[in-house]
């Protein structure tokens, strides 16, 4: 998959299916016993050329932070427990911006400002602040060196759904102010549709279906985000939503042919000898799927409003 | 800062009260014990020559005014307090008629000394050793060290006392094995006696050392591969955060807290736990006093070790209370 510049990239899939192992790798996080068996992830940072799978740990850490930034899941943890929140800024950003003492307190302090955070967050310690204020200040920490490409692993999990859209939209600004892109990973198919230009979906560790968000959501082209797209709840709408039986295949021994087929209901022969590739199906919709062509959405939005009206 | 001296006044309140219990609760013990002190004196004083029976009455009456044993239980309890405040606790029976008090004054410092450098460099070279053991899990002299600490932390610390003796002492004898220093120097601040006590000090140090170092590296080494692996850390590496900065920072820092708890509740077990390794040693300490106390039926004495290291042992913890809210900011002081 490629992602652009200025462009929010949605990854989505089961719990389990391989979202954070792939973002990992995206990351260079990747730690015994875990590691890259092919494969390779290539960025561009200002003509700079990188493969975070090769390079080696010095190559990766100048690229840290003043490139490259990550946004970890569970921002309740992620936040040293005995470091007052400035000298965290400090560890993490202070050697990438190369300012001086003063001027390095002068940025800290207006990029929080822009979070809205008020400037005596920098004195506190995290237990003092509250769970929505501890995810903007790891946002603050993500973009106060501007990078140009975030990762963001699932940051809106475990808040309400209203500091939930305070943080989307506030990561929203702010990439949309430093041109930069952003790969985000959730479950959560409505924080994609808030957020994401583009969504790949994950099904068992394989990139299932890619394309533009609106289009993966009227028309998606494999079974697996037909269902995906279909579970998502509407106001007013009762009827029952289809649900796929069993669950997501053991990665240790995967099915032959499509991961997919013994829980697809267009599954033929063919899905359990071969594996689909990744086609194109539209303009920058691409499906691996043998039947693409024949998938339908499983809720018609027309016939959701009919619904609603009845 | 208010805050901080607040919470520092109840601790220094909670002290006193430790204090005044335990040293009660020494009081209460020594007056019971079925040993009297008179009656080891009229024992010994009357094996020497033979007394008549008035002389060993009137004797025993001198003795029992001089302890202040014909005053009610109370009133005796209140003249305690009054002559413990001003450090008065009586004639010792072994060393008659030197104050109980000069004794142990003189047998503290070498405990104190003892006890503060071994349990210090336990601490420090058990949680050190244990951090990077926890750090680095595939380090194999560190590995190597882990089976060792395991195999000698279940033993006894008087067994090593008694190994250390057998090898140092008779084995391969280069090293004293009895006294605080050398017959032969004077005591004074001078070089051949500085040299001789802790030539001296040697022995019984390696032993607390060996004996504790175990169980710091082990709880040290659990608890930093605990920490390692959580998110803080881990981004902290995502972050490019400087190496140092995360072992020092991130992962020692937090370590540390639970760590100071325990060296706090060790110290708690100190006193108790040094009597065997200074009588193995011969040591001049307070241990090898309250022994010779106990065997010379000297209640006085006894009482004064005890009410001593209720002090020490107090004040210790104290010293590590206050400075657990510097190290953990999450426990709210106030």
């Amino acid at each position: 998959m490629q992602v652009e510049r200025d462009e929010i990239y949605g990854i989505a899939g089961e719990s389990s299916s391989g979202k954070t192992s792939f973002i990992k790798v995206l990351a260079a996080a990747i730690r015994p016993p875990l590691r890259v068996v092919g494969g390779s992830v290539e960025y561009n940072f200002a003509g700079q050329r990188i493969d975070s799978t090769k390079a080696s740990e010095a190559e990766i850490k100048a690229i840290r932070w003043r490139h490259l930034s990550y946004i970890m899941q569970g921002s309740m943890s992620v936040l040293n427990p005995v470091r007052r929140i400035e000298k965290t800024f400090g560890d993490f950003a202070r050697s990438p911006l190369g300012l001086d003492c003063r001027a390095f307190r002068e940025r800290i302090e207006e990029h929080l400002d822009h979070l809205k955070l008020p400037k005596s967050v920098l004195r506190a310690y995290p237990h003092e602040l509250s769970g929505g204020m501890r995810q903007r200040v790891t946002i603050g920490l993500a973009t106060v060196c501007r990078p140009e490409f975030m990762i963001a692993d699932e940051p809106t999990t475990a808040l309400d759904v209203v500091v939930q859209k305070d943080v989307l939209s506030l990561l929203r600004n702010v990439q949309k102010e430093m041109g930069a892109s952003i790969v985000f990973v959730t479950h959560d198919m409505s924080v994609h549709a808030n957020i994401a230009d583009r969504i790949g979906i994950i099904y068992a560790g394989r990139l299932v279906e890619e394309g533009p968000t609106r289009t993966l959501f009227t028309e998606p082209k494999h079974p697996y985000t037909a269902h995906l797209v279909a579970s998502l709840p509407v106001i007013g709408d009762t009827r029952p939503r289809p649900s796929l039986e069993g669950r997501p295949p053991s990665l240790a021994d995967p099915p032959q042919g499509c991961r997919f087929h013994p829980r697809c209901p267009l599954a033929i022969d063919r899905c359990k000898r071969e594996v689909p590739p990744l086609e194109t199906v539209g303009t920058r919709h691409r499906s691996a799927c043998w039947r693409a062509q024949e998938v339908e959405p499983l809720v018609r939005p027309e016939a959701t409003v009919a619904g609603a009206g009845a | 800062m208010r805050a901080y001296l607040i919470f520092a006044l109840k601790r220094l309140l909670q002290l006193a009260v430790v204090v005044f219990a335990g040293v009660s609760a020494a009081f209460v013990v020594a007056h019971f014990s079925p040993i009297s002190p008179i009656e080891t004196i009229i024992g010994r004083v009357a094996g020497q020559s033979s007394f008549s029976p008035t002389a060993v009455e009137s004797l025993r009456q001198t003795l029992t005014e001089l302890f202040g044993y014909d005053q009610p239980l109370t009133q005796q309890y209140l003249n305690f307090w009054s002559r413990f405040v001003r450090g008065d606790l009586g004639p010792s029976l072994i060393a008659f008629p030197t104050p109980a008090m000069e004794l142990v004054m003189r047998a503290l410092p070498w405990t104190v000394g003892l006890l503060t450098v071994a349990i210090i460099m336990a601490w420090l070279l058990g949680n050190i050793l244990g951090g990077l053991a926890g750090y680095y899990q595939n380090n194999r002299p560190l590995k190597a060290f882990g089976i060792v600490a395991i195999g000698i932390q279940p033993i006894p610390y008087y067994i090593i006392a008694f190994l250390l003796v057998i090898i140092f002492g008779y084995l391969w004898p280069v090293l004293p094995i009895s006294g605080g220093f050398a017959m032969a120097v004077r005591p004074a601040w001078s070089f051949d006696f500085i040299f001789s006590v802790l030539h001296h000090a040697i022995l019984p140090a390696l032993s607390l050392v060996l004996a504790g170092i175990g169980t710091w590296f082990l709880g040290m080494r659990a608890l930093v591969s605990n920490i390692v692996t959580e998110d803080y850390v881990t981004y902290a590496e995502l972050g490019g955060v400087n190496r140092g900065t995360i072992v020092m920072g991130y992962v020692t820092r937090n370590a540390l807290i639970p760590q100071l708890t325990a060296l706090a509740m060790a110290l708690g077990g100190i006193f108790s736990g040094t009597i065997i390794t200074e009588q193995v040693f011969s040591y001049p300490g307070l241990g090898t006093l309250l022994i010779r106390a106990v065997n010379g039926g000297d209640t006085g004495l006894v009482l004064a070790v005890s009410c001593v290291s209720v002090i020490a042992v107090a004040s210790a913890i104290f010293i590590i209370d206050l400075l657990h809210p510097l190290l953990d900011p999450r426990v709210k002081v106030g």
